[in-house]
């Protein structure tokens, strides 16, 4: 008999730990407003009591434990002359940040395209990603190769289109030294290698990032490059030129490609400054430099690991949601909803009604008088939106006077949102605003208008039970509205809603049971 | 602020007093809202181009928006409704109320509420004495007496409306329930605003007040508060062992000076009622430090001095209070 240690492991019959229940429990405005109506209603207390708040709490003695061990092991490592090593370990990091940026400048688009010019010679960084250490040197791996040509990176959203050419994505076509490797899958993998080790000619694409340096020269390659040989004699060439310059002339930033950028000035006397002080460094001679400072890094891991930890305990002492809790409380102070003490108002009673849908929204959308104007079957329409919440990549755009309203929604569902990120709410307003779909508008206005449900479905092409599902919920929601009117007066607007439930709560939709 | 004619014997300078304390009342009062006021079948002014709800104590009639009901009009949003000033109580779902007794019928019983119906308490919304969780069988039927009897005062929260549109209340809680050794006193419901407490302890006096959003007003001993779940088990026998012998003997009766002072906060509410005055506990408390501090009898708090005495003195304190 296994008995069960802890109550959010859910096990299956055979003993087999299936997954961790993770609560995910979070405040609504309806549940507040519910809460501050009734005169015992507590909801810190409710936080208190709430699943999250107990797991919250049941996971701090395990995080003090890590702790503690991560200590004690960070307090293990010792290393000599820890003052001095630190200082060089920073310098490094520094002098990589500094290369990175001044690459960063160097190779934007925007100064670099005019250089991609095809059989340029170009230096590749081709530091090994597979390696756990870091190195610790200023000089890293970099193999050299030749620019085919360059491509324009398609990005993958299409409201990507109105971006600058200058801020697109670029990738590199670079004959170079590669290994070729076949990972777990079979499928080819090829990385770049210093043009010394072994390894074939092929041709791969880098992004933009990887490239280190351009060369001034340009070599002569034939254009066909499909035989072996062809590829060997060409790289045959940038070795033959990197021996005779070292270096392999690069392309003078300030001179050639003409960058008078002050931030670069900028960055590269900062990163000459740096490399002085790399030789004077008294501890750079020393002979196990590399050991030691792989250690100290190590280190350095364990103590940020214990930051955050240290961290996550702290937060998660005081009430989870406590701030959430305030803000949303200051949200509802401001729309009206509750008056400066708490006390709910008319427009948060229609709020308390209404707990299938967007509550806020909802309420706004009543009382500026959206409903009031609409014919039964637009109204019908405008709250599919509320219940709708997948995106149809193929969805018909409604006809006018729905777009109006649906505009309409948008508008006031921008609004709230902006208030709320006002008074320091977490949400995203283009998100939250996006997250009201048209999609099934169409079909919806078709279905209340007394369509049969086949004709429906070719107006949209979902899952009919989705589609079923979201006409119900729908129906819940008209109710809670009805509700809402009632309490309000307006004795209108409760008898079309009245009628709009009758005209969508028929057929096979409402049907309670399909088979009897 | 509602004011309304006193009908108590006034002498001549306790009229001139009484009229210059009501003045300047009214004075303080906010006028905004006067040009707002409308009797029945006053038009109330609205655009009409643009979309704009109708709510309570409005009617459209021939094109153009009538009130219904004698009050002020209110604007939320496009929302345009009618506030009365003085009318029934109107219960919202969540207000606490007092009642009383007056029928035990089948699973329920029914309160006074002074509502134009009578609210019922169900069996089920009742905690059970012995604070268990259980379904309430025959048995719990026939023992409805032994809980509430007709002419028991009691006091619940409002659950929802029925379809009839009477009330359904429930007293889930150990705060709800039968209240004893106190007075219930009735005041106009719209004397009651809403607010976020409605049970008030004075631990000075020892004294519970309890103002219900129905005109109710309960004032009575202080009466522990017993939270079921918070007691250890000890605890719990020792308690039971104690109103064990309590039932046994004769009950303990209140001090001498718990009675004077319910009485005490009893006819100041009185007073304040009569005036016109809303009921909240700070205006409450003030009236009757007034009181106590000018060693008014408590027969003679319900005379005609002592009235004008209180109408002088909160035209004064909100003076004060304005300016600030």
């Amino acid at each position: 008999f296994k008995s069960v240690r802890l109550l959010d492991i859910i096990i299956d019959l055979d003993g087999f730990v299936s997954f961790f229940i993770i609560s995910a429990f979070h405040l609504s405005y309806n549940m507040l407003l519910n809460q501050l109506r009734c005169e015992e209603g507590d909801p810190e207390n409710l936080l208190r009591n709430s699943f999250f708040q107990f797991q919250a709490d049941r996971a701090i003695p395990d995080l003090e434990k890590q702790i503690k061990s991560l200590e004690k092991e960070r307090n293990s490592m010792v290393i000599e002359e820890e003052e001095s090593l630190k200082n060089y370990y920073n310098l490094i990091f520094q002098h990589k940040s500094l290369k990175k940026d001044i690459c960063e400048i160097v190779f934007t688009p925007k100064y670099c395209l005019p250089f991609l010019l095809p059989n340029r010679a170009v230096c590749l960084d081709c530091t090994n990603d597979d390696e756990e250490q870091q190195s610790f040197s200023i000089e890293d791996q970099d193999t050299w190769g030749v620019i085919m040509k360059f491509n324009k990176v398609k990005s993958l959203f299409e409201d990507d289109d109105n971006r600058r050419p200058e801020d697109a994505n670029y990738t590199v076509d670079v004959l170079t030294r590669c290994m070729v490797s076949k990972d777990g899958v079979g499928k080819k993998k090829v990385k770049a290698v210093p043009i010394k080790e072994r390894g074939e000619p092929v041709v791969v694409t880098v992004p933009l990032s990887q490239i280190k340096s351009l060369s001034s020269a340009i070599m002569n390659i034939p254009k066909d490059l499909v035989p072996l040989e062809a590829r060997e004699n060409a790289l045959k060439k940038v070795s033959e030129l990197l021996s005779r310059h070292p270096d392999g002339i690069p392309l003078d930033p300030e001179v050639d490609m003409k960058i008078k950028s002050s931030s670069y000035k900028k960055t590269v006397r900062r990163l000459e400054a740096l490399e002085n002080l790399f030789e004077k460094h008294k501890i750079a001679k020393s002979p196990l430099i590399t050991e030691k400072l792989k250690v100290l890094h190590m280190k350095e891991e364990l103590t940020a690991k214990i930051k955050s930890l240290k961290k996550t305990v702290r937060s998660s002492t005081t009430l989870a949601f406590k701030d959430e809790l305030k803000a949303r409380k200051r949200v509802l102070r401001r729309l009206g909803y509750t008056n400066s003490d708490n006390v709910v108002e008319l427009k948060g009673k229609v709020a308390c009604e209404i707990s299938s849908a967007e509550e806020l929204t909802l309420t706004e959308l009543m009382f500026s008088g959206v409903f009031k104007d609409a014919k039964v079957e637009e109204l019908v329409s405008l709250l599919s939106c509320f219940v709708w919440r997948e995106r149809l990549p193929d969805a018909a755009k409604p006809r006018e006077e729905l777009d109006l309203l649906f505009i309409q929604l948008q508008d006031t569902a921008r609004r709230v949102a902006e208030l709320q990120l006002d008074c320091k709410v977490e949400i995203d307003v283009e998100n939250f605003v996006q997250s009201f779909r048209p999609d099934i508008m169409e079909a919806v206005y078709a279905w209340a208008k007394g369509s049969k449900f086949f004709e429906v479905m070719k107006i949209v092409r979902v899952f009919e039970g989705s589609l079923i599902r979201a006409i119900r919920r729908m129906e819940e929601v008209l109710q809670q509205l009805i509700v809402a009117a009632k309490s309000i007066g307006e004795t209108q607007l409760e008898a079309k809603l009245e009628e709009a439930v009758s005209k969508i709560k028929r057929d096979i939709v409402f049907a309670a049971s399909l088979y009897l | 602020m509602v004011m309304r004619k006193l009908q108590l014997p006034l002498s001549q300078t306790q009229k001139v007093r009484f009229d210059r304390a009501i003045e300047r009342l009214h004075s303080l009062s906010s006028t905004a809202n006067s040009d707002a006021s409308v009797i029945v079948t006053d038009s109330i002014p609205v655009n009409h181009d643009d979309a704009f709800l109708k709510g309570h104590g409005t009617s459209e009639v021939n094109g153009e928006l009538l009130a219904t009901v004698c009050g002020v009009v209110e604007r939320v949003d496009k929302l345009v409704y009618v506030r009365t000033l003085r009318a029934r109580y109107k219960p919202e779902v969540g207000d606490i109320v007092v009642g009383r007794v007056i029928e035990v019928a089948q699973k329920r019983w029914r309160v006074e509420l002074n509502f134009n119906q009578d609210g019922v308490l169900m069996l089920s919304s009742m905690n059970m004495p012995d604070g268990i969780q259980r379904r309430r069988t025959s048995v719990d039927e026939l023992n409805m007496r032994n809980i509430f009897v007709e002419h028991d005062v009691v006091c619940a929260e409002v659950r929802n409306f029925q379809h009839d549109g009477s009330l359904q209340l429930q007293a889930r809680s150990q705060k709800y329930g039968k209240l004893e050794k106190g007075q219930l006193l009735k005041v106009d419901p719209y004397l009651v605003k809403r607010s976020k407490h409605h049970f008030h302890y004075i631990e000075s006096l020892g004294i519970d007040l309890i103002i219900g959003c129905n005109g109710f007003i309960w004032v009575g001993e202080h009466v522990e508060v017993r939270d079921p779940m918070a007691i250890d088990d000890q605890k719990d026998e020792d308690m039971i062992s104690s109103s064990a012998e309590n039932t046994g003997k004769e009950q303990i009766f209140t001090l001498l000076e718990t009675r004077q002072t319910i009485c005490r906060m009893g006819n100041a509410i009185r007073v304040l009622s009569n005036l016109g005055f809303t009921v909240t506990l700070e205006i409450i408390m003030e009236t009757v430090n007034l009181s106590n501090s000018k060693n008014v009898d408590i027969h003679d708090m319900l005379g005609s001095e002592f009235h004008v005495v209180v109408a002088e003195n909160e035209a004064e304190r909100r003076r004060t209070k304005r300016k600030k």
